[in-house]
């Protein structure tokens, strides 16, 4: 904390260096997180863990000094990939800048409980995931709101139906629906982010 | 408009979470008002991110240059066991959607950025139009506060011994240097002496690393104050 930041700083527009990653090995990793998000797939699960676990591994020795917090980073990262797949929008960014994310927040999170002797998790407010951003309004735009739609939906699970029904075919508001099912709005806006995913990737694969 | 924001690298350590949660919250709840460096912030991650994940980065650090041979096989091992168990983990990940939290001082209510509605606050010390708040982050030297100063207050003359950082979160407050508006990321250090002065009233959150330092005339009968402020 030794620099000295000068007091009236215009902020530079920042150059993205070239990125060495291979456009196809993105695609590669974005298809194994849909396939852990809508099939729960341990194959695609244990490809991308084998992709991720040196390099997680070579962040957590960097930031976190021990090879036992860098092992146990990349226990909680991979733990979190697998339980928050449906969350990842590949429309938005690379997979790689979501795992980043997820790591640096954890690996932030293991740090301060060294520096400050604190357990508590700010990383999720500093960083948040925009829920806003996260459900679009218009997913279901004219073109997709045709007939054929209707035999993807009902091959979702039930928990996931009832929510996109309630939403595009009642017309109720999430807040709504999370009072008449007795869940938290949360759930109703985790369950609709994973039909999604599901729906997105169906319609897409049956174009 | 904002004209005051974080130098480029303290936005790149913000990115590889290296910075302490004081400033850290900082940044985060500048850039949720100041497009310009979110996107910067956008910019840097995927640069971070491609920079961790290239798949040749093998010179990083020389902890990971240990000799492959002997961790190699239990690695493999120990990978296995930790997939294992962590596919076993049928439940997915809820979205938890938290209402904004609101704070009342001198009959204003505010509503707190999302950076800091989890920390834990102590109650409002006030003295005169000055009213600060402890956030008790425990981060050694580094004192983090929400400042409220009533219309018409003010803080009298100072310098810093360390660095003052003043984010504007609500209102607005002029000094030698000129006016500040809500988001404008106001660092200072022991170069800078100034006398903030606010007309509407303001919110700030602050974060510095050493009690301020009053250098005029009876002011430094003041310098208690100092103490109290940061
Ligand atoms: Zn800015």
């Amino acid at each position: 904390m030794n620099t000295p930041w000068n007091y009236n700083s215009a902020p530079a527009e920042i150059i993205l260096r070239n990125s060495t990653m291979d456009p196809d090995e993105q695609q590669q990793l974005k298809g194994w997180l849909y396939d852990i998000a809508t099939d729960r797939d341990k194959a695609a699960f244990t490809a991308l863990f084998s992709w991720f676990a040196p390099k997680i591994i070579r962040f957590g020795i960097q930031k976190l000094n021990t090879e036992s917090a860098a092992n146990e980073l990349l226990q909680e990262t991979m733990s979190n990939i697998w339980r928050k797949a449906h969350l990842f929008d590949g429309d938005k960014g690379q997979a790689t800048t979501w795992v980043y994310s997820i790591m640096r927040n954890l690996s932030f999170d293991m740090l301060r409980k060294v520096r400050s002797n604190r357990e508590d998790t700010l990383s999720d407010d500093i960083w948040p995931i925009a829920e806003a951003e996260l459900i679009e309004d218009n997913v279901f735009d004219d073109h997709l709101m045709s007939t054929h739609i209707l035999k993807h939906i009902n091959t979702l699970p039930e928990a996931q139906k009832e929510i996109v029904n309630g939403l595009y075919f009642q017309d109720l508001s999430q807040e709504q629906l999370a009072t008449k099912l007795a869940i938290p709005l949360g759930t109703v806006k985790s369950r609709l982010r994973l039909a999604l995913v599901k729906l997105k990737q169906q319609i897409g694969e049956s174009k | 408009m904002i004209t005051h924001h974080p130098k480029h690298e303290l936005l790149s350590a913000f990115v590889e979470g290296e910075l302490p949660a004081s400033l850290s919250a900082a940044i985060a709840v500048h850039a949720e008002m100041c497009e310009i460096c979110a996107k910067n912030i956008q910019h840097l991650t995927e640069e971070s991110a491609a920079n961790f994940f290239s798949p040749d980065v093998k010179t990083y650090n020389s902890y990971s240059d240990k000799p492959a041979s002997n961790t190699a096989a239990t690695d493999e091992l120990s990978y296995e066991f930790m997939i294992d168990s962590i596919t076993e983990d049928e439940s997915i990940a809820e979205l938890v959607v938290q209402e904004p939290l609101e704070i009342e001082i001198k009959g204003s209510t505010y509503q707190l950025p999302t950076a800091l509605r989890s920390m834990s606050m102590m109650g409002w010390q006030k003295m005169g139009k000055l009213s600060r708040a402890r956030l008790n982050l425990n981060e050694g030297a580094l004192h983090s506060s929400l400042l409220h100063i009533d219309k018409d207050g003010g803080v009298p003359s100072h310098t810093h011994k360390g660095f003052e950082l003043t984010l504007l979160l609500e209102g607005s407050f002029e000094d030698e240097m000129g006016t500040y508006v809500k988001g404008d990321f106001i660092w200072l250090t022991d170069k800078n002496t100034h006398t903030p002065h606010t007309t509407e009233g303001c919110l700030c959150y602050t974060v510095a690393d050493d009690a301020l330092q009053f250098i005029q005339g009876l002011s430094k009968l003041l310098n208690p104050i100092g103490a109290f402020i940061y």
